[in-house]
């Protein structure tokens, strides 16, 4: 080419558009997702704000169900007692002292490290559905190591003064008194203490231990009922500080296992470098997220090769196992080749073909013939034989 | 709105000052002196809406060949600009870099300069003009993107033209100018001149010799003004892909040789692009112009995913021609496609003109009809088998019918076109 036409576009200055006209156009784009995050925002903030969160542990001072115990935790504490509920033995280690109150309820998750805690602990043990643990704790109470089953309404029928308060309770189970000093109430209807009663308090290493064996006084479902409410919060509330222990299975021991937590062992400054670092990820994704204008696209042509079709024919013959077809255009093509270079006409007559490729292969006719005109073949193996000894002959055809 | 890499730099800085004073508060701040900091840069940069552009392009490139797409930005604002310029083109401008770094004064002027080197043919339209300046601190900067049009027509790459010069040579020898002299059919009158020793005695003219002294030769040269209508296909067989480029741009390079050739030769060349209705024309152009339209025309040519309709074709050669021409038809010979459409009405073609029928054959079929490993490539070789049988045997009923026919591959199609042009012409057959 020589020198090219340059064509001269009209001078552009700036895209028409303000300040104003851009930010406004930006209010106009962003407006909808502001106000659907908004509306999300609050949804979210409502749905979390009305209640603390409750569970439905079984007797947990934060569980509203019959079987929770917030109805109690919540009278003990507008009554001004300092109620902390936890579930790890470390946190009782630190909570529970001298003049506090110890709720353990249920010991199926207490191992011998946390009985060790609570035998050390100078506070006062409540032991509430833990025949087991009250065994360990005290030496005199014992289980009678009959199951609970339904609570029934059972009278004090002792000397101890929060019994003697209750007057009746709705409970369940036996406890036996071992030693001297123990005292047990609430036997079942119709027996004497001796024979177990579901409530026993002794004294042991200067501290009292009081067992309960059916947690149904504790529970919102029961607490209201005959003189539940007055066993529970004389027990409970003996104390200013009243820890409510509930043993969970992720719990790994006192001071042992496997350290503190990686945020207490490294340097305050961490966390403040890791903030910075925070600072200078945004900044970098900043600079790389904003392209230099937008991408640019273009319709791309049709990409279907000319081969495609060839190909799904020889498919549809291995599919439908059409040898006697794929054959029959293998001996075709050779037969047309030599024919054309042995300077035959197309229309030539199957015999004049085979006497010249005979002759010029230096062939037996029928041997030729039988290639090329013979029975189809029936497997692959065949097929393949077939198109080689084609080959083979097309090859003589061409050195003479 | 947009930060450079300065600005990371003094996000990290802050590290530092966070280690020797270790607080929430330090980060805070530090944030703070950041955007603060990147905010007065944005505020003291130069406004990328106060720059004007202007575009100067080449209206047309070949092919694989580089052009140019200069702006011309001058400051028009009161601010030193500095500033990152994307000049964006589509992908298969193949433009090489096309971010540019521009520092202009007030009132001054700067020129970049984006190569492209494209490898699509048609029209290509610039993009978007993207300028972001940056602030005297180049923390950070303003950016908008601008709509400065912009086309570039791509033509065809004309690769065969290479084999031009072998071609004319042999139109030459054709001709009367060149020291060999061959008188055939297809030959008129040109002049008398003197014989020299190695002219043919047959071409000595005794009644002229009989008037003058001197012994007089006749010349010959081929005849001259004869028409030749080259029709494109541009149907969905055109849109098939053979080797890596599409049927119908190995079309395009032959009717380039073909128009290329005729034109050198003295005949006129038109062109009709057709699939179902015109899709491009180039008619009654002489001289240098053919080319320059021709190439114009072919550009913009892309596949139709239709069927092409054969009847229409031959409403528009009888529309186009009134005497005998060379009609040219480069299409697909795909059987299926031809025995449907073109078989049928090439005999109304033929009775009138001179029909050469030019198709483009598939490399990838003849690989497969010779490969043998295992029992899939036999009957894929079968199918190839079957295939070329086909072919020829539609290619055989073309010719019955009085058709050329070609059957090339994508690189030999345009030299043997114009072989093939060459031999009719030297018979004497347009």
């Amino acid at each position: 080419m020589s020198t090219p036409v340059v064509t001269v576009h009209e001078t552009v200055v700036g895209d028409g558009t303000t300040t104003r006209s851009r930010s406004a156009r930006r209010w106009r784009r962003a407006r909808l997702p502001l106000a659907l995050l908004a509306l999300l925002l609050t949804a979210g903030i409502l749905t979390a704000l009305p209640e603390p969160q409750t569970s439905t542990l079984t007797l947990a001072p934060d569980n509203p169900a019959d079987l929770g115990g917030r109805a109690a935790a919540q009278i003990l504490g507008r009554q001004g007692v300092d109620v902390r509920y936890v579930r790890t033995i470390a946190d009782v280690e630190e909570l529970a002292g001298p003049g506090s109150t110890l709720l353990v309820v249920g010991d199926y998750l207490l191992g011998d490290e946390q009985i060790d805690v609570l035998d050390e602990t100078e506070a006062d043990l409540v032991l509430v559905d833990a025949e087991w643990a009250v065994g360990l704790l005290t030496p005199s109470l014992t289980s009678s190591g009959g199951f609970t089953d339904t609570p029934e309404v059972r009278s004090a029928q002792c000397e101890d003064p929060d019994a003697v308060a209750a007057g009746t309770i709705t409970a369940s189970g036996g406890l036996l008194s071992t030693g001297p000093g123990a005292v047990v109430c609430f036997p079942a209807p119709g027996a004497s203490t001796d024979q177990g009663g579901a409530y026993g308090v002794a004294e042991s290493d200067g501290r009292r231990v009081v067992a309960v064996a059916d947690l149904a006084p504790f529970t919102n479902q029961y607490l209201a009922d005959e003189g539940n409410a007055a066993l529970v919060l004389r027990t409970l509330g003996r104390h200013e500080r009243l820890v409510w222990y509930i043993p969970s299975l992720d719990d790994v021991g006192a001071g042992g296992g496997s350290g503190p937590a990686p945020g207490q062992v490294l340097p305050p400054v961490v966390q403040v470098v890791a903030l910075q670092l925070l600072l200078v990820v945004v900044v970098i994704a900043v600079w790389r997220g904003r392209r230099l204008g937008r991408l640019v696209t273009e319709r791309l042509p049709v990409v279907v090769r000319a081969g495609e079709t060839t190909r799904g024919r020889g498919r549809l013959y291995r599919r439908g196992r059409s040898y006697g077809h794929a054959a029959a255009a293998l001996r075709a093509g050779t037969a047309a080749r030599s024919a054309a270079r042995l300077g035959l006409p197309r229309s030539a007559p199957a015999p004049l073909v085979i006497d010249a490729i005979s002759r010029a292969a230096g062939r037996r006719p029928t041997d030729v013939e039988t290639l090329l005109y013979g029975p189809p073949p029936t497997d692959d193996r065949g097929l393949a034989q077939l198109a080689r000894d084609l080959d083979h002959l097309e090859s003589e055809v061409h050195r003479t | 709105m947009a930060v450079t890499w300065r600005a990371v730099v003094l996000a990290a800085l802050g590290l530092p000052v966070v280690l020797v004073v270790p607080a929430v508060g330090t980060v805070l701040l530090w944030t703070l002196l950041v955007v603060v900091v990147c905010a007065v840069d944005v505020a003291l940069a130069a406004s990328p809406r106060q720059v004007a552009i202007r575009r100067e392009v080449p209206a047309s490139v070949r092919l694989t060949e580089p052009a140019t797409s200069t702006l011309t930005l001058t400051n028009r604002g009161g601010r030193l600009l500095r500033a990152l310029v994307r000049d964006a083109w589509p992908p298969s401008t193949g433009a090489q870099s096309d971010r540019h770094r521009v520092l202009v004064r007030p009132g001054d002027g700067a020129r970049v300069r984006t190569v492209l080197v494209p490898t699509r043919r048609g029209d290509a339209l610039a993009d978007l003009v993207t300028i972001r300046t940056f602030g005297p601190l180049r923390l950070a900067g303003r950016q908008a993107s601008l709509t400065v049009p912009g086309r570039l027509r791509v033509l065809p790459e004309f690769a065969s033209r290479r084999h031009l010069p072998s071609r004319l040579a042999r139109l030459r020898e054709l001709d009367g100018r060149a020291s060999v002299q061959v008188r055939g059919p297809g030959t008129e009158f040109d002049s008398l001149r003197e014989y020299v020793i190695g002219d043919d005695v047959r071409a000595i003219d005794w009644r002229a010799t009989a008037r003058r002294s001197d012994v007089v030769v006749r010349t010959w040269r081929p005849e001259r003004d004869r028409r030749v209508l080259i029709v494109l296909d541009s149907g969905r067989t055109s849109a098939v892909r053979v080797l890596d480029a599409p049927r119908l741009d190995a079309s395009i390079e032959a009717a380039l040789l073909l128009a290329a050739l005729a034109t050198k030769a003295g005949d006129r060349v038109e062109l009709v692009v057709y699939d179902r209705r015109v899709r491009g024309r180039v008619a009654s152009t002489t001289g240098a112009r053919v080319m320059a339209s021709f190439a114009d025309t072919l550009a913009l040519v892309e596949p139709e995913l239709v069927e092409t309709d054969w009847p229409g074709v031959v409403a528009q050669v009888r529309q186009r021609l009134s005497q005998r021409a060379l009609v040219v038809l480069l299409t697909a010979l795909d059987p299926s496609a031809v025995e449907q459409g073109l078989l049928g009405v090439v005999g109304q073609l033929t009775e009138r003109h001179q029909v050469v029928l030019a198709s483009v054959s598939d490399p990838e079929v003849d690989a497969l009809r010779t490969a043998r490993d295992g029992a899939t490539a036999v009957f894929d070789a079968a199918a190839a088998e079957r295939v070329g049988l086909e072919r020829a045997a539609v290619a055989v009923r073309l010719r019955q019918r009085g058709a050329e026919v070609l059957d090339s591959l994508p690189d030999d199609l345009a030299p043997a076109l114009a072989d093939t042009y060459i031999a009719l012409k030297a018979a004497g057959r347009l």
